[in-house]
């Protein structure tokens, strides 16, 4: 019998970065290579000895408090920041969704964003034309299809974002903190949403300050603490582990 | 699902360059003609002061000027933009999977078509004037080709750089000032006599370009094709060489922009 490999694993994965974060100059540049600059070796672990593996068509809450490394480890798995030590493997084509509406612009009409933000998550215009109805009623913005981007609100265009992502395709769906976005009746919507999204065989990673929803939606969570992975198994267990942690 | 990812791939690039070309100076009262107002205002200084200086000895010095102020600006414009497009698209560098040079091929091609409507302009203007132009004009459109090719290998080195190095953005701007010193925009290169400065003009690929295009529009003199097409193939075999620097760079801007 043949193994089923794994669409996600981290191997020992750690990541650092430069503490100061400021954009470099050609001078601070120099000094780097040459070893002896003042921050050539200051760094900040991000993520420390990541080790988990996600099966095929599995769904992973990321949880931890803000700044423990979730939205590095989104961004790790999607190739945007290379590991400082260990692996990171992915089988599949990606569909990396951090912060909703990233690559919209406000000059453009509500219809003429769904074409650019539906195109930078890697759907064709073929199927954009095709759904492009379905994608303004669901975000509830048919009255607002000619209407320039900047006339919305904020939740307005979280709606219009999420309605598009919705048809991405791809195999693995890394999601940072979408739920956080839009009100009360947009949450329930998205639900809806992940819920129908169980059993169809995609993998996903999604980090999350919601616990219930991690509970429904996940076969697993994962706690990150200071970028360490302090627990990785059945939601309600690490949830709990986690809160306990919390007081 | 090659032939998939090819297509979103072109998508991907036509959505960006579309996008990029319609939002471009909204925000101002002229919008989109500021990119023929810009030469045309250089054009009325430079006339002013040079016409009876470097511009004595030269035939239709305005449009002479005019050509050359197309071109420079266009590549200053464009290498400009697309420098920091990484930087200012940090969102889209950061949060997205997406092949990061379509953002700078995509800057670059949405300020094309204000480059050949420019050129266009400076062809219709010839016309109207009584400059001659004839058969050889049909060049124009490979050398326009010429100068969005040189503008696209110089994009990509430059915006691969300026994510590791925001210095560039100011050594850039000395660069272009000296780059415009050393290309006949308002002097002819005759003007240079057999100085070292002439040698340099002759090494500088937009002055080329520049001669080439008021070859064609206000002499109809022949341009060197042979030498026009070993140039297309020089400039295609940069930009190979300067996307395989880029891409071996990407996994890094996310977290160095």
């Amino acid at each position: 019998m043949s193994e089923i490999l794994p669409a996600v694993r981290l191997d020992g994965v750690r990541k650092a970065f430069r503490s100061r974060g400021k954009p470099r100059s050609l001078y601070r540049t120099l000094t780097a290579w040459l070893g002896r600059g003042a921050d050539a070796d200051a760094t900040l672990l991000a993520l420390d000895g990541l080790h988990f593996t996600v099966a095929p068509g599995e769904r992973v809450g990321v949880i931890g408090d803000n700044g423990a490394g979730k939205t590095t480890l989104l961004r790790t798995i999607a190739g945007l920041y290379r590991p400082s030590a260990g692996q990171v493997e992915v089988r599949g084509e990606i569909a990396l969704v951090t912060g909703l509406g990233i690559g919209m612009l406000d000059e453009l009409s509500v219809e003429d964003n769904i074409y650019l933000y539906g195109a930078i998550n890697g759907m064709s215009r073929e199927e954009l034309a095709e759904r492009i109805d379905e994608i303004v009623e669901w975000a509830e913005l048919a009255r607002f299809r000619t209407a320039r981007l900047k006339t919305l609100s904020t939740g307005m265009r979280s709606r219009l974002a999420f309605s598009a992502v919705r048809h991405v395709d791809a195999e693995v769906y890394l999601m940072d903190e979408v739920l956080s976005a839009g009100d009360r009746n947009f949450k329930v919507k998205c639900e809806a949403v992940f819920a129908a999204f169980k059993g169809n065989g995609r993998t996903f990673v999604v980090t999350s300050h919601d616990m219930e929803f991690v509970k429904k939606f996940c076969d697993k969570a994962l706690w990150l603490r200071n970028g360490r992975q302090m627990a990785y198994g059945e939601p309600a267990q690490v949830i709990e582990q986690y809160t306990a942690q919390r007081g | 699902m090659r032939a998939s990812r090819r297509r979103k791939y072109w998508n991907l690039l036509r959505e960006i360059t579309v996008a990029q070309y319609r939002s471009k100076d909204q925000h101002t009262f002229f919008g989109f003609a500021w990119g023929f107002l810009h030469p045309l205002l250089l054009l009325g200084v430079l006339y002013f002061f040079f016409r009876n200086w470097a511009g004595q000895s030269i035939e239709h010095y305005g449009l002479y000027l005019l050509i050359a102020l197309v071109h420079f600006t266009h590549f200053s414009n464009s290498t400009g933009a697309s420098m920091m497009v990484l930087y200012h698209s940090r969102a889209l560098t950061c949060n997205t999977v997406l092949p990061k040079e379509v953002l700078v091929i995509g800057t670059v091609l949405s300020k094309t078509p204000e480059f050949a409507i420019s050129m266009a302009i400076c062809v219709a203007i010839a016309g109207f004037t009584g400059v001659w132009s004839g058969w050889t004009l049909l060049l124009l459109p490979l050398i326009v080709v010429l100068q969005v090719l040189l503008v696209l290998w110089v994009s990509l080195l430059l915006s691969a750089a300026y994510v590791f190095v925001k210095d560039i953005e100011h050594v850039y701007q000395v660069f272009l000032r000296l780059l415009f010193l050393v290309t006949p925009t308002f002097y002819s290169p005759d003007f240079l006599g057999d100085t070292l400065a002439r040698y340099v003009v002759v090494l500088n690929p937009l002055a080329q370009l520049i001669g080439y295009t008021r070859a064609v529009i206000l002499r109809d003199a022949p341009v060197p094709v042979v030498l026009i097409g070993l140039l297309l193939i020089a400039n295609a075999a940069l930009i190979v060489a300067a996307l395989a620097f880029f891409k071996r760079l990407e996994p890094l801007f996310a977290e160095n922009v």
